[in-house]
């Protein structure tokens, strides 16, 4: 070699710090999750993604902060502005389910007590009625009026059942006693 | 699987939250539909959410809703027809998957054989377009046209959930369906083809942030007026709520006025299979559908 043309020439005795790699095995278990390292950097996601002019952080880089144990993803406006329209797993040409992976992650911002009401408020109703938007009288009325059939009711024992065997129901009352 | 003839014709029937909501003409006119096209719709008992509002905030308990609702479906021994694509992509999308992946779907059985259930993977879950295409068929349909609406040039907004996951939905190549193009035609209306035809509502976060709807129905207004069409079709109440009722919200920053009327789609082939409008509940859109009556009075 007669001339070097940079300092850095190998990766040999090199660590690359890893934010926090229990947070990367924690979304590695999420649906979709085993597949983030085949994520290529290729953009193909983001280039699809209608929220693209409405975030700060992309969602390829999104990828590539969870292989770097980078919890803030959780705090970034990508995954709260994702309207989950699943054009990036659609495209992926890795086959990564990137909207899943979206959705885990925002899963997992609940149970540590951020993530928009929006969501909470959802489950809240859900918790109440069954149902995430409720009909209300006057509209049950209109449709008495017009001869629709009656809604159904759901079955509140048994979707509170679910909401406690499934987690729902002890995160509601943190995100209360909070 | 084969099927019997009435056992086609006849469906469970998942209405969902967000008709009953807001969007009661899509209900009415869906059911005045369906009776006509001899459709028997069987009200579920004592369903609950599809499970879509609350994947974000708990997908193991939206997973155990739309598998909860499957079941009473399959204690009804029929399939399921949706008419919002939310839930269509909820509850197929949930069917898919604890039909595929028993890791899934004995944790989501072990939840409900608390109460006393168990998803069995038996029927089936179509979207309310898909059962016009694939249970009736084009060819039925286009004998039923009594009125076609040769004066129309209409446009179609496809929408998400009705397509994607295609694994699981496996319904159309999301990239590059036809059904509503072909539903559009049917009518005997010429299918106004747009820039951002697939284009995401957005209505999925209008509770975390309303700017992304309403700048996807400014763009989508825009794209629909530039291919001159009179209307816009959907087949969603989710994506019919953002397009029909914030059109003025969406243009007002930027000096625009779209006054665009969105039909749901089983009005516009009401119409075209000559059911009166008062039946269809047109009058119940926000964006007025009155010139595009006006341009087919008098057809036959
Ligand atoms: S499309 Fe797939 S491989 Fe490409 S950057 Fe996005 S996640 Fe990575
Ligand atoms: S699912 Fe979310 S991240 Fe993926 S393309 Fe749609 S909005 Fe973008």
């Amino acid at each position: 070699m007669t001339k070097s043309w940079g300092t850095f020439t190998s990766f040999k005795g090199t660590t690359i710090e890893i934010a926090a790699p229990d947070f990367t095995e924690v979304v590695k278990k999420l649906t979709g999750g085993k597949d983030l390292t085949a994520c290529f950097q290729c953009t193909k996601c983001t280039a699809g993604c209608p929220v693209t002019e409405k975030v700060s952080i992309q969602v390829h880089e999104i990828m590539r902060m969870l292989l770097l144990g980078m919890k803030e993803v959780l705090e970034t406006d990508m995954i709260w502005r994702c309207t989950s329209c699943y054009t990036c797993q659609e495209r992926c040409p890795q086959g990564i389910d990137v909207t899943d992976i979206l959705i885990g992650l925002k899963n997992l911002a609940y149970e540590d007590g951020i993530g928009p009401d929006a969501y909470r408020e959802n489950a809240k109703s859900v918790l109440e009625s069954g149902f995430a938007y409720q009909t209300s009288g006057f509209r049950r009325k209109k449709r008495d009026a017009k001869g629709l059939p009656a809604l159904p009711e759901a079955n509140m024992a048994e979707v509170e059942k679910l909401a406690e065997l499934t987690g729902l129901k002890a995160l509601l009352e943190e995100d209360e006693a909070k | 699987m084969t099927k019997n003839r009435t056992r086609e014709k006849r469906f469970a029937f998942f209405l969902g939250c967000v008709t009953p909501f807001r969007e009661v003409s899509y209900e009415t006119a869906s059911r005045r539909v369906c009776e006509e096209l001899g459709i028997e719709l069987v009200d579920m008992d004592g369903v609950n959410c599809c499970g879509l509002p609350i994947e974000a905030i708990n997908r193991d308990m939206a997973l155990s809703m739309a598998a909860r609702n499957i079941v009473i479906a399959e204690e009804m021994g029929l399939d399921i027809v949706t008419i919002c694509s939310g839930c269509a992509g909820a509850l197929t999308k949930t069917n898919g998957i604890m039909k595929e992946n028993s890791e899934v779907r004995n944790q989501i059985n072990k939840y409900l054989k608390k109460i006393g259930r168990e998803f069995k993977g038996t029927i089936e879950v179509k979207h309310f377009a898909r059962v016009l295409l694939e249970d009736i068929g084009i060819e039925k349909l286009r004998k039923l046209i009594k009125h076609p609406l040769t004066a129309l040039r209409i446009a179609g907004h496809y929408g998400c959930h009705v397509l994607k996951p295609a694994a699981h939905m496996k319904f159309e190549n999301p990239e590059d369906p036809t059904f509503l193009h072909e539903l559009i035609e049917l009518t005997g209306a010429t299918d106004a083809r747009y820039e951002g035809e697939k284009d995401c509502c957005g209505g999925m976060v209008v509770g975390v942030d309303t700017d992304i709807p309403l700048s996807q129905v400014r763009k989508k207004m825009n794209h629909v007026k530039e291919a001159g069409a009179q209307a816009l079709v959907t087949i969603c109440p989710s994506c019919h709520l953002m397009l029909d009722s914030n059109q003025e919200r969406a243009g007002k920053p930027f000096d625009e006025t779209y006054n665009m009327p969105v039909l749901h789609y089983p009005q516009l082939l009401g119409l075209a299979m000559g059911i009166p409008p008062e039946e269809l509940a047109l009058d119940e859109l926000k964006v007025k559908a009155d010139e595009v009556l006006l341009a087919i009075k008098g057809l036959s």
